[in-house]
């Protein structure tokens, strides 16, 4: 991580001095009013990408977890349903799913996407669009990581659920998929990361997020390279903060596991900045995905 | 593939509910399971009465686990009938042609075993799968004890015990607490009901497991090699746990390598071998005079 804010440094400087022949100035007070928080709009498209995030991942997980299901079910029609849902969403770009569910349904007149207000909070109509898309396609990948991570529960569990009588949904519910979390946590950290990142396309859906506020605002500065390192940077910090969160909750979910003792110490603050060397991995730092 | 059969003494079972023999807690007739080609279970017959310890015996591969497995509808089977209680397991009797089956809601075709045709002509009846609230409803009443313990891990030692009667039957969690000290103080296990599956020997892992399955008050226990996967020195405080429950009056069905035990506790001894009941009979006339040549061989082998 430090190696990376190096490069990132010297790619400011270089940029500044290799360019300064055809005129290019790097203007640290343009740069620093872009990133300051207290700048006007900064914290509000900060808030909307987290929230937006936020929303869209659950979405995915609830979805994944029953495209998942459903992809194992004895049924067939559910076993159809959920392939080809998962078919759709992983076949075509988000990109394109955005544009088709939020301005091609709206002039086919087949889906309004209304504004929805929930526990009295107005939510605008493409906002509900840009959470639903990006969940509903999460979902599709997620679906794959949840049946990973319910395959990996030993079959025991679920013979041993029946025999004390369990139905199919008390059985997921209470015993497989508690355990199938442990193996799904490291990957849904990892699609989160992506998710931050991913809200970026919803401009195209003219939402003003962290993007697009940088969008606009090199468009009035006309200082696009400040303009874009400052979003760059905001979008870095966001997720190395939740690369921190993502380890405190596998090292939460490790517990009742052979390994559950060394993970609850986990890689020390040290090797999370510093990186460890790789004969000091143990399984689970592997597992923890840094 | 072989057509499944049936034979004549089953006929009396057909078309209506078995006689409720009070005394008769496990009634198998007939019983037949094929994996693919492989014949597992040759027309397998087996009662056992209230309070009654049955140790079933043979050489690996011989299907008296498969057998087992059967009896609380872990497997299914392709014809036959297995009563317990009374109860049907894991099917319903239907006349046949009467329509497509309905389960749950959905028209089932022909994925489910249609098991136990009658020959002579004229209605006759089908087996078709049962619910799987009502599978879950009979295995309520049959306890099962894993050769792999199969505890839930991520629930400490108490909260295995409690899960069940809270989240199938429905009892109030004070209760159950409870009963589940109570049922850890039986297994020996009273200081450990805080520790989770992982920090505990196979020997308190498998007390747990009795424990876990006793909570629910079963009618019947089935152990299915509850002994194999110890190290020597815990099968012991196992098997004292399982006589314990025998002489209490527990039905039970063991499977076990543990001839030992199965002398001690035994009311009788199945030898099975190759997906046949080979002998049967107290503990004294089938290991000291065992009357079947393949029991003598297999006898021989382990003891």
């Amino acid at each position: 991580m430090l190696v990376g804010c190096l490069f990132l440094l010297a790619l400011v400087v270089s940029g500044c001095s290799s360019s300064k022949a055809q005129g290019f100035t790097f203007k640290a007070d343009v740069f620093l009013k872009a990133l300051n928080p207290t700048s006007p709009g900064v914290t509000g498209v900060l808030y909307l990408t987290i929230l937006i995030s936020v929303v869209a991942q659950l979405i995915g997980v609830a979805l994944g977890v029953l495209a998942a299901l459903g992809k194992m079910a004895r049924i067939l029609p559910l076993r159809i349903i959920a392939n080809t849902y998962i078919w759709f969403f992983r076949g075509t770009p988000l990109l394109v799913q955005l544009v088709f569910f939020y301005y091609g349904f709206g002039a086919a007149h087949l889906w309004g996407w209304d504004d929805v207000t929930l526990f009295g909070f107005l939510i605008p109509g493409v906002i509900v669009a840009a959470m639903a898309i990006l969940g509903v396609n999460e979902g599709a990948y997620m679906a794959e990581i949840i049946r990973a991570g319910i395959l990996a529960v030993d079959p025991g569990q679920t013979e041993a659920a029946k025999s004390l009588g369990m139905t199919y949904r008390q059985n997921m519910t209470r015993i497989v998929l508690p355990q199938a979390a442990r193996v799904i946590i490291p990957p849904l950290g990892n699609e989160f990361n992506n998710m931050l990142k991913t809200t970026s396309l919803i401009f195209v859906l003219g939402v003003v997020e962290t993007y697009n506020h940088y969008v606009i605002l090199q468009g009035q500065n006309f200082r696009p390279f400040e303009a874009y390192a400052a979003c760059a940077l905001w979008f870095l910090l966001m997720t190395t903060i939740w690369g921190f969160v993502q380890g405190a909750i596998e090292r939460r979910f490790a517990r009742g596991t052979a390994t559950g003792s060394s993970a609850a110490r986990g890689p020390g603050l040290r090797s999370r900045l510093f990186g460890s060397r790789p004969q000091a991995e143990t399984g689970i730092d592997a597992l923890g995905g840094h | 593939m072989t057509t499944p059969n049936i034979s004549t003494n089953l006929l009396g079972a057909i078309g209506g509910v078995p006689r409720p023999d009070v005394d008769v807690v496990v009634d198998a007739r007939d019983v037949n399971k094929w994996f693919g080609r492989l014949h597992v279970l040759k027309d397998v017959c087996l009662q056992v009465k209230r309070q009654e310890t049955v140790v079933v015996i043979g050489p690996s591969g011989s299907g008296k686990t498969t057998f087992i497995r059967c009896v609380n509808h872990l497997e299914k089977i392709q014809s036959g009938r297995i009563f317990v209680n009374g109860h049907l397991i894991g099917y319903r009797e239907t006349a046949a042609g009467g329509g497509l089956p309905i389960v749950g809601g959905l028209p089932v075709v022909s994925r489910l075993p249609v098991i136990g045709r009658r020959r002579n002509g004229g209605g006759g009846t089908k087996l078709i799968e049962d619910r799987e609230k009502n599978i879950a409803r009979q295995r309520q009443e049959i306890g099962m004890v894993f050769q792999r313990f199969n505890l839930f891990p991520h629930m400490t030692a108490l909260d295995n015990i409690i899960e069940a009667p809270i989240h199938v039957r429905g009892m109030p969690h004070d209760e159950a607490v409870v009963i589940g000290r109570a049922l850890l103080d039986r297994v020996g296990l009273a200081a450990k009901e805080n520790v989770y599956p992982n920090q505990l020997s196979g020997g308190q892992q498998q007390r747990i497991a009795i424990a876990r399955a006793l909570a629910m008050k079963p009618a019947l226990m089935l152990f299915d090699e509850p002994t194999s996967a110890l190290d020597p020195e815990m099968i012991g405080e196992v098997l004292e746990v399982m006589k314990e429950l025998a002489r209490e009056g527990m039905t039970m069905i063991v499977v076990s390598h543990e001839m030992g035990f199965a002398r001690e506790v035994a009311n009788r001894v199945v030898m099975m071998d190759d997906g046949v009941v080979v002998e049967e009979g107290t503990p004294d006339q089938v290991f000291s005079a065992p009357s079947q040549e393949r029991t003598k061989t297999f006898l021989s082998k382990i003891l």
